[in-house]
């Protein structure tokens, strides 16, 4: 029983691999979905949590993600009768924008602040999924600048394709203008636009 | 810092620690970088300094005796 079942849904639509991974967890406690696309990633993930699985994720490159579900031995009513419907993750209507407005990553402590920017960008770096637009305002536009300690990263960002958007405002305001490392400077139009446009968008 | 196939990270107990670290490193001017703890080490909220292979005897020594050090690990990417 402890042997590893692995579903291959690769190529499939929904909801073929999420009906699969249900069959596969009825008569298996151990269950890797392999599965092509984010609906079906989250498909299965729902399907797990339902059954009350451990679930983790690991996403190999080309799409393809890689879903562990370890289930309880005992599996009750509710679960056997869980119909695999289809919930569509939405694709995007709109570019993924991320909103910097500050040179720190939430309130509280400046100290820590700093660190977590500095984690945050490193992080988005690293994500498969990257963000189209990066908009940064106030404080936020000090970290486009020579020797700002996410340089390094906002440029293998902006080398990727995500635009970099700058205020040119608050580049003004504090006088660093001419300092200005990556990106481009930008206006308030720009910026109420992507914004508006935004399919996604979030702030650190 | 650019990217690398290895690579070391030097862990710590506390972030304070880590922020110790990385103050000291900027004023010898050695390259480092302070990155979030990757996911398959720890799961918890922590940060660490990345740093290069070639510089890894130099900054642990450097940083002996200052600042308390978890663990170094060296990493590929």
């Amino acid at each position: 029983m402890t042997e590893i079942k692995i579903v291959d849904a690769k190529n499939l639509s929904c909801p073929q691999p999420v009906i699969l991974a249900k069959q596969a967890l009825e008569s298996n406690e151990k269950v890797k979905v392999i599965v092509d696309n984010e609906t079906a990633l989250e498909n299965v993930k729902r399907l797990g949590g339902k059954f009350g699985c451990d679930v983790s994720v690991e996403a190999k490159s080309g799409g393809i993600y890689e879903i562990q579900l370890i289930r309880p031995t005992d599996l009750n009513k509710d679960q056997e009768a869980f119909s695999p419907s289809c919930i569509t993750v939405e694709t995007k209507s709109g570019p993924f924008v991320i909103v910097v407005n500050e040179d720190k990553m939430g309130r509280g402590n400046d100290e820590l602040g700093t660190v977590l920017i500095k984690a945050f960008c490193h992080t988005i770096a690293e994500q498969s999924q990257k963000p189209d637009v990066m908009i940064f305002y106030n404080t936020g536009v000090k970290l486009t600048i020579q020797n700002s300690d996410v340089l390094d990263d906002l440029k293998q960002l902006e080398s990727e394709g995500v635009q970099i958007l700058v205020c040119g405002t608050c580049l003004n305001y504090f006088e660093i203008k001419e300092k200005l490392a990556v990106g481009i400077v930008s206006n308030m139009y720009d910026i109420v636009e992507t914004m508006s446009g935004a399919g996604r968008l979030f702030t650190p | 810092m650019t990217t690398q196939n290895s690579y070391c990270v030097i862990l710590f107990k506390a972030v304070s620690y880590a922020l110790k670290a990385e103050k000291i490193l900027k004023q010898e001017g050695l390259p480092h970088k302070l990155i979030p703890v990757p996911k398959y080490i720890s799961s918890d909220c922590g940060v660490c300094l990345r740093i290069n292979v070639d510089t890894k005897d130099k900054i642990v020594a450097l940083l002996s005796g200052k600042v308390d050090m978890e663990e170094i690990r060296e990493l590929t990417e």
